[in-house]
């Protein structure tokens, strides 16, 4: 199992967050994202109480925050974690169909993963990008006026290539 | 053919502008700055800062349109023991609203330069502005923007040899609307669940970290260097009664041409959708609006020749909000838009309070009825009842952003939901 702790290059990053806020514990947001980043981007076990210790907290309110906001994941996500925008302007001009493509295509329902572990699906609220929909996020990526001959060509792409 | 008035898109609308801090200054920009915090001017203290804003009449951009220079009065003068600080709010999640990504992807030091200036009207050291998690690749933009700004002494300590020190901070969300409602957004600043404080205490006596805090939204401080560049006078000048300068409309929906438009306050609302939105796409009719993001009630084409402003919209019965105003054409179900609204809300709702947490819940299953042609005259009834019961029995605002558009629906068109009846 991998280590429960941030490597010198993290922990570096990790002084510089503490140093922009009054108290260690308002780092904490910061801070499970660069947990996410250096983990595939969710939270192995463990690392609630690593970070609770880190910032003098409870693992209960770490657990509390986690379990809050919805970028942050107790469940690994696929190497390419899809949000598409199915919200009110969006779902109206094209982020519906989209979201249905996606789903047909990969056959997973939002929620899930592809059993290659490759993709993960998940139906987003507005993502503030509605003049270019439909929009889909995948990492930190956010595509724009997405077509479905390019979803499905960057879909087989990734597949043949394994990652 | 209407023109936009340019003010805060000056730099964004010109070919080539590279956004960076080089091209921001070749464009006039922090000269509002010097003019405070420079010697060569006599400078302006904190006070004056806040007289000026005051006396331009801005409005608050983020939704409520609270008077911003009044807000800042709240702030002690002088902060002795705990210090200030001015928090501005990025978090951007009202579904159909795009401008302040639009604003500071595109010239992040406008704002950046308005934050600098609101710091300094409030005597903060340390200003934190919190960007919602999705968006990384906004986080990234002002990040390096601010990088740019450190090494070359904008910020940091002794800004233009004034004696202001000020560093700021980009702080990310992680994905909750609800973090946009200012005291959930000081509890996730504080590393904690967001959830809204109850008020009394306001945010100006205790509140990030129980200081003194002013919540601002992006385009709020982003007019700051407009007004202590031409004075307030110029600024009060634009717009209608109460509603003065410009503001940034997201456009999005059916219209030819989505997109962020600046016109002057109390523009034509009319003329935003056929004028800068080109109009409702494929040649098809306009069937609604909504123009104030997904907390506003929606609105007939019949009644849309208005001015649109905070005031002016209120009076037609819907909201400004955000100036997000969604257009949808005659192909468009209207119980497709409420049960998308209701399950937005239903999905947002941090839960603190029973009329919303069940109320968004019994709305969504309430609106499933219609969508599955299983409607009737009592259960319309029953979803103008459920979301009434939510109305003013929250501790945030969020509430009402729930209910009011949730009983529009079916007010404004009934004949929509009795197409929905069991037959
Ligand atoms: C549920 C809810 C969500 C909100 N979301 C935002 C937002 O994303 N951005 C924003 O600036 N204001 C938002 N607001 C308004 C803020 O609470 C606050 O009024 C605003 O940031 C103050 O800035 P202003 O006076 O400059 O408008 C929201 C309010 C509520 C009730
Ligand atoms: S509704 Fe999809 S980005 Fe706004």
């Amino acid at each position: 199992m991998a280590k429960v702790a941030f490597n010198d290059e993290a922990m570096r990053e990790v002084e510089t967050l503490f140093s922009r806020y009054p108290k260690k514990i308002n780092a904490l947001l910061p801070l499970l994202h660069l947990a996410q980043r250096e983990n595939e981007g969710w939270l192995p076990p463990g690392w609630d109480t690593y970070l609770a210790k880190l910032c003098g907290t409870t693992v209960n309110h770490v657990r509390g925050v986690v379990t809050f906001y919805n970028m942050f994941r107790t469940v690994k996500p696929g190497r390419h974690h899809i949000m598409v925008c199915n919200c009110l302007p969006c779902g109206v001009t094209g982020g519906g169909a989209l979201l249905e493509h996606l789903e047909h295509k990969l056959g997973i329902h939002p929620g899930n993963t592809t059993e290659d572990g490759l993709f993960s699906l998940e139906e987003a609220q507005c993502l503030a990008a509605c003049d270019q929909a439909p929009v889909m996020m995948v990492n930190e990526d956010l595509r724009k006026k997405v077509t479905f001959d390019e979803v499905d060509a960057w879909i087989k792409q990734t597949r043949s290539s394994g990652e | 053919m209407a023109q936009e008035k340019l003010l805060l898109l000056k730099n964004i609308r010109t070919k080539g502008y590279a956004a960076d801090l080089a091209a921001y200054r070749a464009a006039g920009g922090y000269k509002a700055l010097e003019k405070v915090l420079g010697k060569s001017q006599g400078g302006m203290t904190p006070a004056q800062v806040t007289e000026a804003v005051k006396a331009s009449g801005l409005r608050g951009r983020g939704g409520a349109g609270f008077p911003c220079g009044l807000k800042w009065t709240f702030m002690p003068a002088d902060p002795k023991d705990k210090p200030n600080y001015l928090i501005c709010n990025g978090d951007e999640s009202e579904p159909g609203t795009f401008k302040d990504h639009y604003l500071l992807m595109n010239d992040p030091h406008l704002f950046l330069e308005g934050m600098i200036l609101g710091c300094y009207a409030l005597s903060c050291h340390h200003g934190y502005i919190y960007i919602r998690g999705e968006s990384m690749y906004l986080i990234h933009r002002v990040r390096k923007a601010i990088d740019e700004l450190y090494a070359e002494k904008l910020l940091g300590s002794n800004i233009l040899g004034s004696g202001f020190d000020l560093d700021l901070t980009v702080h990310p969300g992680a994905g909750a609307y609800i973090c946009g409602e200012e005291t959930a957004l000081l509890d996730s600043l504080e590393g904690k669940r967001g959830q809204p404080r109850f008020k009394p205490p306001f945010p100006a006596q205790a509140g990030f970290n129980g200081c003194p805090t002013t919540v601002n939204n992006v385009e709020t401080l982003a007019n700051v260097p407009f007004i202590i560049n031409n004075g307030p006078e110029a600024f009060a000048k634009l717009g209608t009664e109460g509603n003065s300068g410009t503001q940034l409309v997201s456009i999005s929906g059916h219209v030819q041409k989505p997109g962020v438009y600046e016109v002057e306050m109390g523009h034509n609302l009319k003329s935003l959708i056929e004028d800068f939105g080109g109009g409702v796409r494929g040649g098809l009719k306009l069937k609604a609006i909504i123009p104030g993001g997904a907390s506003s009630p929606i609105m007939r084409p019949e009644s849309i020749d208005i001015p649109y402003d905070f005031d002016s919209v209120m009076k037609a019965g819907s909201m400004r909000g955000s100036g997000a105003l969604m257009v949808f054409d005659e192909d468009t179900s209207i119980i497709e838009l409420a049960n998308r609204t209701i399950r937005f809300f239903n999905h947002e709702s941090c839960g603190q309070c029973t009329p919303c947490r069940e109320g968004t819940f019994w709305l969504k299953n309430l609106i499933r009825d219609f969508v599955d042609n299983a409607g009737s005259e009592e259960l319309m009834q029953r979803v103008d009842r459920v979301a009434g019961s939510i109305l003013g029995n929250t501790i945030c605002a969020f509430g009402d952003a729930a209910g009011a558009p949730m009983q529009a629906f079916g007010r404004v068109f009934p004949e929509e939901f009795r197409k929905h009846f069991l037959r």
